[in-house]
């Protein structure tokens, strides 16, 4: 079955698909979308070689379709990279860029590379917040009180 | 057709065993707009009939007053000593008058569908449950299963036990989806509460059996989970709400029997009387092969060069811009042009025409001289 012909079929109503706003965007919640929006091209159900960047545990997990799995394999048909976590955003996007540079969906390639490094900057842990300096009369106190 | 891909049959445990050839059935086209319109019309046959009383509204004696009494010459209630008398009744908009075109039990509640679209509607929703993309789009969690169409021994029909009908599920990794289905059991909205459906969920997998030596009474108390012989395959669970792409668990027997059931595409149906299976009005479906199709490259044009528009950059006034007028309008150029050349002659002109200062006439002079 050809992919153009499962996008028809899927396209107007899936249990992924996000209306929310009317006349705004249609988003898609599936695994493999990489932007999330419901569209041929990001479509992770459609097309028969996806790239998926998730968040896991371990770091961002990469996810692609094995480009020989047959087309009625779903669990095996799965090839997963890790990111771990702390790499580094160079690093964290060689990876990504890797996948894409074999050839295998190079139309993905910002995507790809969008969505690891917002992944990467999540996970990032915050700096803590600069000690708050008084103002006022608190701090006229703490400067007139003998140390 | 060179060779029929397989499919793996699974054993009790879920590993991979032998292997049957795909029947025909499941890559029959697909036709979405055939399962929505048979569904709609099918779904409509459960119904029960209902209406309001024959005589509501018509409990009471009232006539018209006609006129002369200034008030409508709606039939009133006679009488008196009742807040009842002298009101309006009968019509629908009267308070306690009949409806308008009260419902009656003998309306058509049945639709007859052509039992050749019965069939396509069938076939198709069949063979969109062997693409896994169109299973997990229609909801269910199958992400971790091996293989879709999903076909297990014949085992599984001798089964009496509910406990081994969730081994089976969990061997398969199909269990999910039973645990999907557990987890959305709701209350219902509305009156359906008091009606026999108080709760609602969502559909499970669909069990597909040859034989019952107990696999119904072994999976029927699991939520979601429907269990259904080959020979009745039924649109309104192969395809629930009109929805493509349920999640179908086939043993083994039962695969092998589609062939029989629904033919192939050059064999009739043993089962269904000079049936056979639908052809595909298009045999090659993927647009991008068909792009780049010999017979339509050779056709085509070959591609120009690459026009890279930059965004954003400044507009010109082309009427202030001389390279912007002329690239709108190319004939400006020569308008301009000959506006040039005629200036330049009737200069030309002009300049010629101007008087040379010519010596003064004999006569003028001899006139001027003589005074």
């Amino acid at each position: 079955m050809s992919s153009d012909l499962q996008w028809l079929l899927l396209r107007k109503n899936n249990s992924f698909i996000v209306k929310r706003v009317v006349e705004g965007p249609v988003f898609s919640k599936e695994p493999g979308n990489l932007r999330n929006l419901n569209s041929y091209k990001y479509s992770g159900l459609a097309n028969p070689k996806t790239i998926d960047v998730s968040a896991s545990e371990s770091g961002v997990t990469i996810t692609t379709r094995k480009a020989k799995a047959s087309p009625n394999a779903v669990a095996g048909a799965s090839a997963k990279t890790v990111i771990r976590p702390r790499s580094g955003g160079r690093r964290a996007l060689g990876v990504a860029a890797s996948v894409v540079k074999k050839g295998y969906r190079p139309d993905l390639r910002a995507a790809a590379l969008a969505r690891v490094s917002a992944l990467i900057a999540a996970q990032k842990e915050p700096k803590p917040s600069p000690p708050k300096k008084l103002r006022g009369k608190k701090a006229l106190a703490i400067e007139a009180a003998p140390v | 057709m060179a060779s029929r891909p397989t499919v793996n049959v699974r054993t009790v445990s879920g590993e991979a065993s032998s292997s049957l050839p795909l029947p025909a059935v499941l890559t029959a086209p697909i036709r979405l707009d055939v399962v929505q319109q048979v569904h709609k019309s099918i779904a409509k046959n459960k119904r029960q009939a209902y209406s309001v009383s024959e005589k509501a509204g018509h409990q009471t004696s009232a006539e018209s007053w006609g006129t002369g009494r200034a008030v409508a010459r709606i039939p009133r209630v006679g009488g008196g000593g009742t807040h009842r008398s002298g009101q309006a009744a009968f019509g629908n908009m009267c308070r306690g008058g009949r409806m308008f075109a009260p419902t009656k039990t003998w309306r058509k509640w049945h639709v007859k569908v052509n039992q050749n679209q019965r069939r396509f509607a069938v076939v198709s929703a069949l063979a969109a449950s062997a693409l896994p993309s169109l299973v997990l789009a229609r909801g269910h969690r199958i992400e971790q299963i091996q293989e879709v169409p999903l076909v297990v021994a014949d085992e599984v029909e001798s089964f009496t036990k509910t406990k081994q009908a969730v081994a089976l599920l969990q061997a398969l990794k199909a269990h999910a989806d039973v645990v999907k289905v557990s987890n959305s059991r709701k209350l219902r909205a509305g009156k359906g509460k008091l009606r026999n459906r108080r709760h609602r969920q969502r559909r499970g997998p669909l069990v597909v059996y040859n034989e019952d030596n107990g696999v119904v009474k072994a999976f029927r108390n699991l939520p979601g989970v429907e269990i259904v012989n080959v020979r009745r395959l039924n649109l309104l669970q192969l395809a629930p709400g009109g929805h493509l792409g349920r999640f179908v668990i086939w043993t083994q027997s039962a695969f092998a029997l589609l062939d029989d059931i629904f033919g192939t595409f050059d064999k009739q149906s043993v089962l269904k009387k000079d049936y056979i299976l639908p052809t595909a009005k298009i045999s090659n479906p993927d647009v991008t092969r068909l792009i780049n199709s010999d017979e339509i490259q050779s056709v085509v044009r070959p591609a120009g060069q690459k026009v890279q528009k930059r965004p954003w950059t400044q507009k010109k006034n082309p009427l202030v811009n001389k390279a912007i007028l002329f690239r709108l309008n190319p004939y400006a150029k020569t308008l301009r042009r000959q506006e040039l050349v005629k200036q330049e002659r009737a200069k030309a002109k002009k300049a010629k025409k101007a008087k040379t200062p010519q010596s003064a006439g004999k006569v003028f002079l001899e006139t001027l001289l003589s005074a």
